[in-house]
């Protein structure tokens, strides 16, 4: 974690940038300024050169905020592993009891929360825990990587009849078409020479439709893949 | 269930972290490593064990509550996640690493991906 002064905001990976926010540090209002959160890390500058960032491996949780029993305004709450003051960050703890530091973004705009936490739990991703003991990470063998045979524009595999409702657009589309391939490369099974067997529809469980017509007949002639 | 990467599959296949993604849609109480706790609906689960929850009443070390719409929780900062009772650990996850299998077929074809480490 780094507490810096007259630093720049960052420029580059930043996943939300919002304006008109208030940081308050451990209930001490800093003012209002600009929270950027980028890839690298998380910053707050109040525009006239004053502020800080966090590193993402030393926020515990982040979340939002709606509870005006609890805080009078909605706002992104970040619990910060360590100790941070505006002089500097005393994060040398050791093995006393944690120490950790609370801090409030109030944006304006309260519709720019759920944004803002988003994009938060995307940074937080792109951090994993380093000193990790458990880290299973070495794999045996050589990984094969989906996106190399032009699926690139799948990033994420939903299984569960619920995730279908999350597709983007884009995602649903990229759906449509390997379903589609799949379809085809079952149907080419039984396709030979232009012969349709009759027990081609039988076979499929699920009903699913097989489109005798073969739309794209080279689609498959310079593939590697076995099907 | 989302899986984000190769790299999450292979770790989450080889790890106790795919009984906690079986608990997505269930409530439960999160303890952190700081005592405090958070309990709410499981949203996701990842690899590295960073845990979203929503709806979240949080019990802070002081033991003071505040609710929370939408939590995020960092892996290396879960001390315990409590199993409710009806869930079926074992089911959970065989059911689980069901659907990185079937995820790993339907995308790779007759290719194999690598096929990481059995514990």
């Amino acid at each position: 974690m780094v507490l810096v002064r007259n630093l720049r905001p960052p420029t580059e990976g930043v996943r939300h940038e919002e304006a008109n926010t208030t940081a308050v540090l451990s209930g001490q209002q800093l003012g209002c300024g600009t929270l950027y959160v980028a890839e690298t890390r998380l910053s707050w500058f109040d525009g006239s050169g004053m502020g800080f960032s966090l590193e993402y491996p030393s926020i515990s949780l982040h979340a939002i905020s709606r509870d005006v029993s609890a805080y009078p305004e909605e706002h992104l709450y970040v619990m910060v592993n360590g100790k941070l003051d505006l002089g500097f960050l005393d994060s040398s703890n050791g093995d006393e009891e944690e120490v950790i530091t609370e801090i409030r973004f109030v944006p304006r705009d309260k519709a720019s929360l759920e944004s803002m936490f988003s994009a938060m739990c995307e940074c937080q991703a792109l951090h994993p825990d380093p000193d990790d003991e458990d880290s299973d990470n070495d794999f045996e063998g050589e990984e094969y990587n989906v996106e190399e045979y032009g699926h690139a524009d799948v990033p994420t595999f939903y299984t569960c009849d619920e995730g279908l409702s999350s597709l983007t657009q884009e995602g649903q589309a990229t759906l449509e078409r390997l379903e589609g391939m799949l379809a085809q490369s079952v149907a080419q099974q039984y396709h030979m020479a232009g012969v349709r067997t009759e027990e081609t529809k039988a076979e499929f469980e699920d009903g699913m439709e097989v489109d005798a017509a073969v739309a794209e007949a080279g689609q498959f002639e310079d593939a590697d893949v076995e099907h | 269930m989302v899986v984000n990467s190769i790299r999450e599959r292979t770790i989450a296949e080889n790890s106790m972290v795919v009984l906690l993604q079986g608990l997505q849609g269930e409530v439960t109480t999160v303890d952190l490593r700081d005592e405090s706790s958070a309990r709410g609906l499981v949203l996701n689960v990842d690899a590295f064990m960073n845990i979203r929850l929503k709806d979240v009443l949080f019990l802070d070390r002081r033991g003071q509550t505040a609710q929370l719409q939408d939590l995020f929780i960092t892996g290396r900062n879960v001390r315990y996640v409590h199993i409710p009772d009806h869930v079926n650990i074992m089911k959970t996850m065989e059911s689980q690493l069901a659907k990185i299998h079937r995820v790993r077929n339907f995308a790779g074809g007759g290719r194999k991906e690598f096929g990481g480490r059995k514990k």
